[in-house]
Order: structure tokens, then C-alpha cells, then sequence
């Protein structure tokens, strides 16, 4: 168990710069998830810790060493991966205990040890079966035992759950978590599903075009983004933002109209609300729009309009009724607004 | 993938049933003929009368008092030496399969993994060599062999064996490289391995299908060989292949067309007992690897 530093972090790949000046410490035992759209460059940050890709230029320290020349062999940390990367033709058993024989741990040693991690995974019954035998799920497992039977420094996971289905996924997330509380190993995961990012993370980095745009815990990311890429990226449904123009605590944009916000400039601007910030009321305050389209999902539905270019999801009750093309009332609170920079996209504080 | 036969109308099974029969019939007519007349005498299996004396064996109950002989494989083996032919053959096969083999899968795994453009050119060059005909090589390479000392020894046909064959090599076992998931090399990576204990420990053992079946066609290329062996062995050193030739004798000399018969048969054989032994190996390999 380590802490881990990334400075000034660069990776270029032809004309591209997949990673640019990336700033991170991570501390000792904490769960950190790397999370943004596709080619954000999260997994290209994960694979130059592990020394599987080499950086342009900055420094990766783990454990208070530069390690940016060892090898991964050398670098002291273990890796799930998405396709899972167990060795087909070993058996479970066999699967979980290669990097100890690998690294000269004593062989008195491996048989303790990898029966722990495989009991730590519940997979104790399938320590005979081959790879192939198994479940996604399970060789997911036996993936995640192999990583932490021999308590690396950190340890790293590539998307680990997003070949398992919808079910699977959450139960081992579930499990995930758990492990990490039981193990505390330093952990850096990598995902493009925010759910998973806000459940697991200690702290959690969106990444977006190689930057990062923010790191805290899941909290803050959800209550204050610090910008609009952020706040458009978390959330089920995500933020919703409006492009308008604020002036004298009031924002205005095409049907839409907010007033009360504590700002004193007047300019362009955008502004977001969470679908469950707002409510549908009887009659019309600021804002009133036809239904685009309504769905059920459960302990509530949500109601989508269209305001300009935008769509805009409000949470209502689960019984509420509404027709697609009638106008309903909406009411957004000045206090739950969030404005944002329409060019930089940067949050500016109320 | 089982074939549900119960949809399939009647006839049209007994047409494919008797299309198989006819083509095996076909295809293997000449294979039994050849076999059924080296236990023949010369007389009969190149008869001037006609085809009917191969079959009935005139000829030989005449000569031999039997109706079949082994007297051409008695020629061929034990007059004719051609055990020393088997044995230059073996030397040769061995040698051009292990290294075709090792520096295959070496050469191959570097550039399935490799990053870098020039992988690609590498095996485009590979390609072209490969189109290029073995005859064409080698008056290049008798000269320098000459003034060597090395020609006419079954080692430097192994090695101008491998040059000709790698090309292929190499394209077929990079294909069944990229196969394998880098997933696999990393994990090793990761879990302790140098770049080559990630090859010895973990591609190889799930590779073996694609060596198994590389291997194969390294071992038919040297072992049916006539070009390259005819040109670059001395006689004393000679395979079996050009040996089949010599029997047949020339303008100048009279041949033994039926110990060439003998020495057919006796190279085919092996054949038919080796691939379809490897064959299923290459089954049971590929059902349990590299998936997961």
C-alpha cells in the first residue's frame, strides 16, 4: 500500500496529446476513479502508472520513487482488466497464484494466500475450474483475487465491470466496494460510467480531452461541478443547462425565465438545475413548456421539455399524468441554479 | 456447429452422399493405384498389353511365383539405400521445422506486438519474398555455397529450407499472434514478467495451436522438397524426394520406374499417418484456448 503522484503527466500519440499536464496526488489506501467520455484519456493516465505506455513527458511516483524508467514487473502494482486477461490454459487456482510465484514469494506462502483471495472473492469452490468454466462475472472475480493476493502498492482496474451485464455489474460492484473497505489498497480505476464513479470512488477525476476538469469527493462533483462539461457529464439524467442571458438576478432565455439569483453582472451565461431540483406546479412561474416526452422509472417519472435548443428534464411524482404536447408549469428555485461561463464553461459562484 | 439433418430433404442427401463417394473415388484413385501396383513387378504395372495386366498380375506370378512381391521395396530400401535418403530427409525436416519454428515465433510475436509502422513493412517485404520462386534464389546461392564449402550438406538445405519457408512462416504465426488478446501480455507484464517470461510462460502455452499447425507446413515444404534439395545436396547426401527422380532415370540411363514406384509409396505413407494425428491435435487445441 502506497500513496501516488502524478506530475505533470503527458502523453502525445502521433499530433495528438491524449494526456495534457495531468496534476494528481492520490493518498495512501484511497479509492480514486478516473472517469470521462471515451478517449478522454483516463485509460492512457492508468496504463502509464502501470508502465504499459510511457509518458512524453512529467513524472509518476509511486511510493515515494520516481518510476517512470522501471519496468511494470518493478513498479510493484497489479491490474484488472476489462477483457478480464486471465491466463486461459491455468486453472483458477493456478490463475490467482502466478504473480506470487512470479515475484519469489516463498512457496509456503501461496497456498495461504491464495485461498484467502479466492475466499475474500467467494470463488473457494471453483479453485480447479479453468477460465473458460467460468462466468464473466466469476472470472472477473478470479481477475480481481489475482490482483489483490499479493498486496500490491496500488492497484489499478481498466473498466473491470463493463463487460458483465446490467445485474452482474451492480452485485459486483456491491462487492467492489466492500473488498476495497476490508483491503484499503490504493486504488485507481478507470470507467466511463459515472454510477459506478459516484458509488465507488473516494475521489473521483473527470477527465475530459486529456484535462482534468475537477477532482473531489462524488459529493462535491455532484453538488458544485466545477464547470459545465462536469455538470453536463454526472448525473442520471444530467444537468440540465440553458445558454441565456443574466441581468439583475434574473436569467432569461426563449420561454424560460428565472429570477432571483444572487449575481450581480449582466451577460451571456449558462445555466443548470438538476431534473430533481425542480418541480411541476399549477401555475405558471418563469416557466412553462409542452411535454416532449414522459417516462416512468419507477419511485418517479421524468418529464422532458425542449426549451430552445436545449432539453430539459424535470423529476415528478411517480403518479404524475401529463399528455407529450401539454404545456405544464415548471418551477426552478434561484437557489438551486448553478451558473456557468458560456464560453470557458468555467462554474461562476453566485 | 451441428447440422440439423432432419430439415434437409432425402434427396438431397443422397446427392451429397453420392457426390462424396464419387469424389473420393476420384481423389483417391490414384493414390490406391500406386500402392496397389508397387507390389507388382515392372512387367505389369507398365505393361505395353494394357491396364488390365496391373490388375491381374501376370506378369508377376510369372516372374515371382506370387501374385504381389515386395521385390521393389527390397530394391529400394535395402539395394538402393534408401533408408539413407529417409535418414537426410529427417535431418533435413527436423532441422527446417525447429528453426523455422523458434525464430518464427520470435520474429512473429515482436511484430504482432510491435507499436511502430514498420512491423507492417517488415511483413511486406516478407510477402515479397515469399512471391519470389525458390529456383530463382538459389543459382544465387550455389556460387558462394561452392567457395564455402558448405554445399551439399543436409544443414545448409535445412537453412535455405527456412530462408524460403519464413516468410510464411512468420505471416502465419503473426496472424495467430494477434489472436491472442494483449490483455494476456499485460497481465504477465503486470504480474511480474519480463517481456520474454510473458512470451515462454504465457502466449506460448496458449500458442501451441498455431505452432502445431505453422509446424505442419514448415515440415511439408522441407519434406516434399525437390528444388532446393536436388540443387544443393551431393548425391551421397541426397533426400528422399530427388532420390524418386534419380529412379526414374534419365535420357542417358536406364531407371528403375518401379523402385521410384517403392519410393512413392514409401514417402507417402508417413503422410497419412502424421497429419491426421497432428490434425486433431490442432482441434483439441484451438476448442480450449485462447478464449477468456
Amino acid at each position: 500500500m502506497a500513496d501516488a503522484r502524478l506530475v505533470n503527466l503527458g502523453k502525445r500519440f502521433g499530433k495528438t496529446d491524449v494526456v495534457k499536464a495531468l496534476n494528481l496526488d492520490i493518498r495512501d489506501g484511497e479509492f480514486i476513479v478516473l472517469l470521462g467520455p471515451s478517449g478522454c484519456g483516463k485509460t492512457t493516465t492508468m496504463r502509464i502508472v502501470a508502465g504499459l505506455e510511457e509518458t512524453t513527458s512529467g513524472q509518476i511516483w509511486l511510493n515515494g520513487r520516481v518510476v517512470n524508467d522501471l519496468e511494470p514487473k518493478d513498479r510493484d502494482i497489479a491490474m484488472v482488466f476489462q477483457n478480464y486477461g486471465l491466463y486461459p490454459n491455468l486453472t483458477v487456482y493456478e490463475n490467482i497464484r502466478f504473480p506470487l510465484r512470479m515475484r519469489k514469494i516463498p512457496a509456503g506462502e501461496h497456498r495461504r494466500r491464495v485461498l484467502a483471495a479466492l475466499e475474500m472473492v467467494e470463488l473457494t469452490d471453483f479453485a480447479d475450474r479453468r477460465p473458460a468454466q467460468l462466468s464473466g462475472g466469476q472470472r472477473q472475480r478470479v481477475a480481481l483475487a489475482r490482483a489483490i493476493v499479493r498486496t500490491p502498492a496500488v492497484c489499478l482496474m481498466d473498466e473491470p465491470l463493463s463487460n458483465l451485464d446490467a445485474k452482474l455489474r451492480l452485485s459486483t460492484r456491491v462487492q467492489l466496494k466492500h473488498l476495497h473497505h476490508a483491503h484499503r489498497s490504493t486504488t485507481i480505476y478507470v470507467t466511463h460510467d459515472q454510477t459506478e464513479a459516484m458509488t465507488l470512488a473516494d475521489r473521483v477525476v473527470v477527465m475530459n480531452r486529456g484535462l482534468i476538469q475537477q477532482v473531489a469527493t462524488p459529493r462535491v462533483i455532484y453538488g458544485t461541478p466545477a464547470n459545465a462539461f462536469v455538470a453536463g457529464f454526472i448525473g442520471s439524467p444530467a444537468m440540465n443547462l440553458i445558454h441565456g442571458r443574466i441581468g439583475q438576478g434574473v436569467f432569461e432565455a426563449s420561454g424560460i425565465r428565472i429570477s432571483g439569483l444572487a449575481h450581480a453582472g449582466a451577460h451571456e451565461v449558462i445555466l443548470g438545475f438538476r431534473a430533481e431540483d425542480a418541480s411541476v406546479i399549477e401555475h405558471h412561474c418563469g416557466l412553462s413548456a409542452p411535454v416532449y416526452s414522459m417516462e416512468l422509472l419507477g419511485d418517479h417519472s421524468m418529464i422532458t421539455f425542449r426549451i430552445g435548443d436545449a432539453f430539459v428534464a424535470v423529476k415528478a411524482a411517480k403518479d404524475h399524468q401529463a399528455e407529450i404536447g401539454e404545456i405544464v408549469h415548471i418551477a426552478v428555485p434561484a437557489g438551486a441554479c448553478h451558473l456557468f461561463h458560456p464560453i470557458t464553461g468555467d462554474r461562476i459562484s453566485p | 456447429m451441428p447440422l440439423n439433418f432432419h430439415r434437409t430433404p432425402r434427396a438431397i442427401l443422397f446427392a451429397a452422399a453420392a457426390f462424396m463417394v464419387v469424389w473420393l473415388l476420384i481423389a483417391g484413385f490414384p493414390f490406391v493405384w500406386t500402392l496397389w501396383g508397387s507390389f507388382k513387378v515392372e512387367g505389369d504395372f507398365f505393361s505395353y498389353q494394357g491396364w488390365i495386366d496391373a490388375v491381374a498380375g501376370r506378369n508377376t506370378l510369372a516372374q515371382t511365383g506370387h501374385l504381389v512381391t515386395l521385390g521393389a521395396y527390397r530394391g529400394v530400401w535395402i539395394e538402393e539405400q534408401f533408408w539413407k535418403a529417409a535418414l537426410h530427409t529427417s535431418i533435413v525436416t527436423i532441422a527446417v521445422v525447429m528453426v523455422s519454428l523458434s525464430f518464427g515465433s520470435l520474429g512473429a510475436y515482436a511484430l504482432a506486438r510491435s507499436g511502430h509502422r514498420y512491423a507492417y513493412w517488415i511483413l511486406v517485404a516478407a510477402l515479397v519474398f515469399r512471391a519470389i520462386p525458390g529456383i530463382a534464389l538459389i543459382s544465387g546461392y550455389l556460387l558462394p555455397f561452392f567457395r564455402l564449402n558448405v554445399w551439399g550438406y543436409p544443414p545448409t538445405a535445412a537453412l535455405v529450407l527456412v530462408a524460403l519457408n519464413q516468410p510464411f512462416t512468420l505471416w502465419l504465426l503473426h496472424s495467430f499472434f494477434l489472436t491472442i488478446p494483449r490483455d494476456l501480455d499485460e497481465s504477465a507484464l503486470v504480474d511480474g514478467c519480463t517481456r520474454f517470461q510473458a512470451f515462454r510462460l504465457v502466449i506460448m502455452p496458449v500458442m501451441w495451436p498455431g505452432v502445431v499447425t505453422t509446424g505442419i507446413f514448415s515440415f511439408l515444404t522441407a519434406y516434399s522438397d525437390f528444388v532446393v534439395c536436388s540443387m544443393l545436396l551431393s548425391d551421397r547426401n541426397q533426400t528422399m524426394v530427388p532420390r524418386i527422380v534419380a529412379f526414374l532415370g534419365t535420357t542417358q540411363e536406364t531407371g528403375r520406374p518401379m523402385y521410384a514406384v517403392a519410393a512413392v509409396v514409401s514417402v507417402t505413407l508417413p503422410l497419412f499417418v502424421l497429419i491426421p494425428f497432428f490434425q486433431k491435435r490442432i482441434v483439441n487445441g484451438l476448442a480450449g484456448a485462447v478464449k477468456g
